[in-house]
């Protein structure tokens, strides 16, 4: 927890309301297709794109998916069929996805926070670990039937 | 008019360009840079009349492209797309001569209230 007074971590429905917000704008502006809140998935993502948070406040968020979702994602990003998205599309879709979460999730941080560029990793059922880290929100649901989790986690650092 | 849209996002830049043409400013010039660095060359070599900035770039951030401009005298009109607003960011962008500050996610009707006094 931060020092800053006045400080009140972001919880799940903050990080819900974010990314409710990216559903409505980019992945499903007419309804059609939601996030639908599941509350458990699988332990292990084939697609995960992270921001890390540094300053004020220490800690990662997290966009984990299904490669069939990353997929949706981009196609749905660059209005293109699905079959034709690249790699390099997903890799671009799933970083811009944490980086949009990540950067709404500084504005509810305390002052001198810094989010870094995106690291994303596509590896089937690959584990993305940080020691020392606890897990503080986590979204966990279903999107046209491919698993999706957004998750924040800090870092407890002292000084 | 020529427009610049600088992000080292393909997808996001993509987006950019699809919500200007939802907003109904689809008819202008539109160029891309993929990094700070080619927005500040691009910016001096073509002369753009606006830039859609990310904040967050490789090689130079959105708001020292603007800084790095307006220190050589280049008074092009210039604002923010981010995902990052805190109120020190848009001092910051406000204080080296940012236009506008638009938050990501965006909607067609945010760029329309933005643009329509600058596009016209």
């Amino acid at each position: 927890m931060s020092d800053s007074p006045g400080f009140v971590e972001p919880n799940d429905i903050d990080l819900k309301e974010m990314v409710d917000q990216v559903w409505e704008s980019y992945l499903d502006p007419d309804g059609s297709a939601p996030l639908l809140m599941t509350g458990a998935g699988p332990d292990r993502f084939d697609a995960q794109a992270s921001v890390s948070i540094t300053g004020s406040w220490h800690g990662h968020v997290v966009f984990a998916c299904s490669v069939p979702a990353a997929k949706l994602a981009a196609a749905t990003f660059l209005a293109i069929p699905p079959e034709e998205v690249t790699e390099d599309d997903l890799a671009d879709t799933l970083g811009e996805l944490a980086n949009i979460v990540g950067g709404n999730v500084k504005s509810m941080l305390p002052t001198g926070c810094f989010v870094s560029l995106p690291h994303v990793l596509l590896a089937p059922g690959a584990l993305s670990k940080w020691p020392g880290v606890v897990r503080v929100c986590d979204l966990v649901g279903e999107w046209q039937g491919e698993p999706v989790s957004v998750s924040m986690w800090q870092e407890k650092r002292e000084g | 008019m020529k427009i610049l849209i600088a992000d080292d996002s393909r997808v996001m830049r993509q987006i950019v360009t699809r919500t200007l043409r939802q907003a109904g400013f689809g008819d202008h010039d539109l160029v891309e840079a993929a990094d700070g660095r080619q927005a500040y060359e691009m910016v001096v070599n073509e002369h753009p009349d606006l830039v859609i900035s990310d904040w967050n770039m490789p090689e130079l951030t959105g708001v020292e492209v603007l800084q790095r401009l307006r220190a050589t005298g280049d008074r092009v009109r210039f604002g923010f797309v981010t995902s990052e607003c805190t109120p020190e960011m848009q001092e910051q962008a406000e204080a080296a001569g940012a236009e506008f500050f638009i938050v990501k996610p965006f909607t067609a009707e945010r760029f329309g209230e933005v643009f329509a006094p600058i596009l016209g």
